[in-house]
């Protein structure tokens, strides 16, 4: 991208996002220390503060880790996705609060340096019930500050995205630290069944999304299109596909969008150049494809991004037949222009 | 998302959801069994005075 550079791209929708998530933050931090300070008058406010902020980072977590799937079971979530990484980040300075604020009541008072006392307080290493957990949280809280002081278009380019995806690929990673980190640190300690079936119910939610998505993605990669005359295949009904957004098909082992606009149909590479986004998630805003991960834009029958931007996806060949739309599977380079097709009044009837 | 990339991400989603629950619920079949609290066990802020 030429533009200058401007550290977060502001917009009122970024705003409003970033507004709520950290009005939400506040709420569940003073109810989460209201209620405990009921139900657990002997807990010190430390205690709560850190409890608070630690639960609050790992409810964020789960929130985080359902967007992406939640968005490919169904679209309606895709609002959610759009500034994501704002909730990455807010999920790492919680994490952060709960972390430094725990180390400084568990491990700074006595002679060993802080981290020192983290590390090795605790070596019981072959007890699932004595396990240190707290390692665990540290390694978690490593991983979230990599991904948060990367979650930046800056370290995508310089990272190459191969290297920058597999590194924010290790928030897998850091989940499963942290179940370890709540299940061998707090559970062993609080034996309250809540607990137990809150974060039991948040592992089941994430998986289950997980796989769900996963079988819907197989799915969609097995589906064989039928081949039709002059080389194309048949590719969807032309009224399946919602005013502005896009239908996806699996074309040679790899996805296709095809958008419908102003009466037209316009089939462009489903990934996103700037980091291999699903296209045809996002919708058509301002007369351009607009990736739900970050906003690039692309125009639907060039597949290149309006000036002064440079990226480009490559188009395909579309035409409509009895309101079917049949795509050519060979993909244009790309930027090529492809000629939209034209939706005849009687091939848009429901 | 890019087809080879689909494809980690299945793969690493398979294996999550075999090891975390058996995590998960071996830490809690193994845990402690701790004595419970009673409030009134508790010391006040008044008793302590």
């Amino acid at each position: 991208m030429s533009h200058p550079y401007q550290a977060i791209g502001w917009n009122r929708q970024k705003r409003f996002y970033d507004l709520t998530i950290i009005a939400g933050v506040f709420i569940y931090v003073g109810l989460f220390v209201g209620l405990s300070a009921f139900f657990f008058p002997y807990a010190t406010a430390e205690t709560m503060i850190i409890r608070a902020a630690g639960s609050a980072a790992f409810l964020l977590l789960h929130v985080v880790l359902c967007i992406g799937p939640l968005c490919r079971l169904d679209s309606r979530f895709l609002p959610l996705l759009y500034n994501r990484r704002h909730l990455g980040v807010l999920t790492f300075l919680l994490g952060a609060f709960h972390g430094v604020f725990g180390i400084i009541q568990f491990h700074s008072l006595g002679d060993k340096d802080p981290l020192v006392s983290l590390l090795t307080a605790n070596e019981n290493f072959r007890s699932l019930p004595d396990f240190p957990f707290q390692q665990l949280g540290f390694l978690a809280l490593l991983i979230l500050f990599l991904m948060a002081a990367t979650s930046h278009d800056f370290w995508l380019r310089n990272l190459t995205p191969p290297i920058w995806k597999s590194l924010h690929m290790l928030v897998y990673v850091a989940y499963a630290l942290l179940i370890g980190h709540v299940t061998l640190g707090v559970l062993q300690s609080e034996t309250s069944p809540v607990l137990v079936i809150a974060t039991g119910l948040g592992l089941a939610t994430v998986l289950g999304l997980h796989l769900a998505a996963s079988r819907e993605e197989r799915r969609v990669d097995a589906t064989k299109l039928k081949a039709v005359p002059e080389g194309f295949v048949d590719a969807c009904d032309v009224r399946r596909i919602p005013e502005k957004c896009a239908a996806v098909c699996s074309v040679n082992g790899e996805r296709v969008a095809i958008f419908k606009y102003d009466g037209k149909i316009s089939a462009i590479s489903n990934v996103c150049r700037h980091q291999n986004g699903p296209l045809g998630e996002g919708k058509i805003i301002d007369g351009c494809v607009t990736c739900p991960w970050h906003g690039y834009q692309y125009l639907p029958d060039t597949g290149a991004s309006p000036p002064p931007f440079t990226e480009k996806v490559s188009t395909f060949q579309t035409k409509i037949v009895n309101g079917r739309v049949w795509i050519n599977p060979t993909p244009y380079p790309p930027g090529t222009r492809i000629e939209p097709s034209q939706i005849l009044g009687s091939e848009a009837q429901v | 998302m890019i087809q080879p990339l689909r494809k980690t991400h299945r793969a690493i989603f398979f294996f999550l959801a075999v090891s975390l629950p058996f995590l998960f619920l071996s830490g809690i079949a193994f845990r402690h069994s701790w004595p419970g609290i009673k409030p009134n066990q508790v010391p006040s802020a008044r008793s302590r005075r």
